[in-house]
């Protein structure tokens, strides 16, 4: 048996940092490198934490909610939250007593109940688009429709939705460029405004009281016996928000730039709308912004290296599902991928929440964008811009509508 | 013929094999998959393989009869 690595070992040493603007372009390869010479890396930023880049590796942790908690899955540890995001950050037994509160609010025959209303407000935003022949798709559409959906579903006012997009690019991103600290300064300021935003939505809520939506299930909600408090209510709104926006604000944004650059594989959704679902799943495979932390709680062998209670551990979702020995053409998109069991919600008990919501979402916005806009192509004069983060994601993206390469 | 199971305590909700298998699951008021027939077309079994092996979770099992084969 080989001997074991740790910590100090200096071949699985990386200069990994999830939050660095230099590898947004080219995170796949350096998933690709370290998976190749190290798929249990150990990087220095951020006080020290390890990085996994297998499919079964990464499945393994998720899997084993015992030895590694969610109690915290950011790095650095805080994204201006106040107590633990609910019900992410909680492991079980409690986990458990709150997703039977809350899966059934995001059920897929909940969600499917939504699906005029999501089409409707993808074709508001596409019926603007329409009016220019060169927009931002961030700004037009990727932003805009997740937030809409999710006030919609909230039961909240659709107008806040530019306000909504801010506090979420804020949270997730910190402010580019600045330090670290500025950056948690700055994600914490939001998280404030957040917190006051939708503690008045509660009280609005507490003193009108008839609605049937979302807002209005949770202030009823119990845990067991127990009203839950007005923290945890809170605590279950802010992962709403962090959980619903930005994470498919990206995935729009990608899967628009690949089949921009790629009109053979756009032409074939637009020639066949029943491959839809099966290319949500590819685009959601070929780029998955997800990328928790977990928190070793007990000495644990993963791979072959000896991880230490209190250790953190990145485990990127994108890396698990561009793994050769579960996908040998990995980095090829085929929109009729089968089988295709990938993560990128997740696996085992933090399974995504939102994922039903995610797929309808994405499965209406690929089926009328393309069915009312069949041609469109980047600027190559204005490429767009990704950022990384733990939600990978896209800034800019400059798009000529009606023309194709 | 094929008569599928879910290990209860392996799936958690993904709702990939109500999707691809819609004539032997559907999702309860969760979003958990529950088996509600067997797969009795070829289509209905070939819907069946594709639904076990894209489970994330590996959570599906099913046992063929020999009266098809």
């Amino acid at each position: 048996m080989s001997e074991l690595k740790d910590a100090e070992s200096p071949e699985i040493q990386t200069d990994f940092d999830i939050h660095s603007p230099d590898i947004a372009d080219t995170v796949y390869d350096v998933y690709a490198e370290m998976r190749g010479k190290c798929p249990v890396a150990h990087s220095s930023h951020y006080g020290g934490h390890w990085v996994a880049t297998k499919y079964d590796n990464i499945q393994e942790v998720l899997k084993n909610p015992t030895v590694f908690s969610s109690e915290s899955v950011n790095v650095p540890g805080t994204i201006g939250q106040d107590g633990p995001m609910i019900p992410i950050e909680v492991d079980p037994p409690d986990h458990g007593i709150y997703r039977k509160l809350i899966n059934p609010l995001f059920s897929p025959k909940r969600m499917a109940a939504l699906e005029p209303q999501i089409r409707d407000i993808a074709n508001e935003l596409i019926d603007e688009m329409l009016e220019n022949k060169q927009v931002d798709f961030i700004q037009a559409f990727a932003k805009e429709f997740p937030s809409r959906v999710f006030l919609a579903l909230m039961g909240w006012n659709l107008e806040d939705s530019a306000q909504f997009n801010h506090w979420a690019d804020t949270i997730v991103l910190g402010e580019p460029g600045a330090s670290e600290e500025r950056s948690t300064e700055v994600r914490m300021a939001a998280a404030m405004e957040v917190y006051a935003y939708f503690g008045e939505m509660i009280d609005e809520r507490a003193e009108s009281g008839d609605a049937e939506d979302i807002t209005q299930i949770l202030i009823n909600g119990t845990f067991e016996d127990r009203e839950l408090t007005q923290f945890e209510v809170l605590n279950i709104l802010f992962l709403f928000l962090i959980g619903g926006l930005h994470t498919v604000q990206g995935q729009l944004a990608h899967s628009v730039i690949y089949l921009a650059e790629h009109p053979e594989v756009r032409k074939q959704l637009v020639d066949d709308p029943g491959l839809v679902p099966t290319a949500v799943e590819e685009m959601l495979r070929w780029e998955s912004a997800v990328c928790p932390a977990r928190v070793v709680k007990e000495d644990y062998v993963l791979d072959g290296v000896q991880l230490k209670a209190g250790d953190k551990i990145l485990i990127p979702f994108g890396a698990a599902n561009h793994d050769t020995s579960v996908y040998p053409d990995a980095d090829v998109v085929d929109l009729t991928r089968d089988p295709n069991p990938h993560l990128a919600f997740g696996a085992g008990n933090h399974r995504c929440v939102g994922s039903h919501l995610a797929r309808l979402e994405l499965r209406v916005a690929f089926e009328e964008l393309h069915r009312r806009i069949p041609d469109y192509r980047l600027d190559p004069d204005n490429p767009p811009e990704r950022h990384l983060s733990q939600v990978k994601g896209v800034v800019s993206l400059p798009l000529f509508l009606g023309e194709s390469i | 013929m094929s008569q599928a199971s879910i290990d209860r305590t392996i799936c958690k909700g993904h709702g990939r094999c109500y999707m691809l298998a819609p004539a032997v699951f559907d999702a309860d008021d969760e979003g958990f998959g529950v088996v509600i027939d067997e797969a009795t077309t070829p289509g209905d079994v070939a819907a069946l393989e594709r639904a076990v092996n894209n489970c994330p979770e590996r959570a599906i099992a099913f046992a063929s009869s020999a009266a098809t084969h």
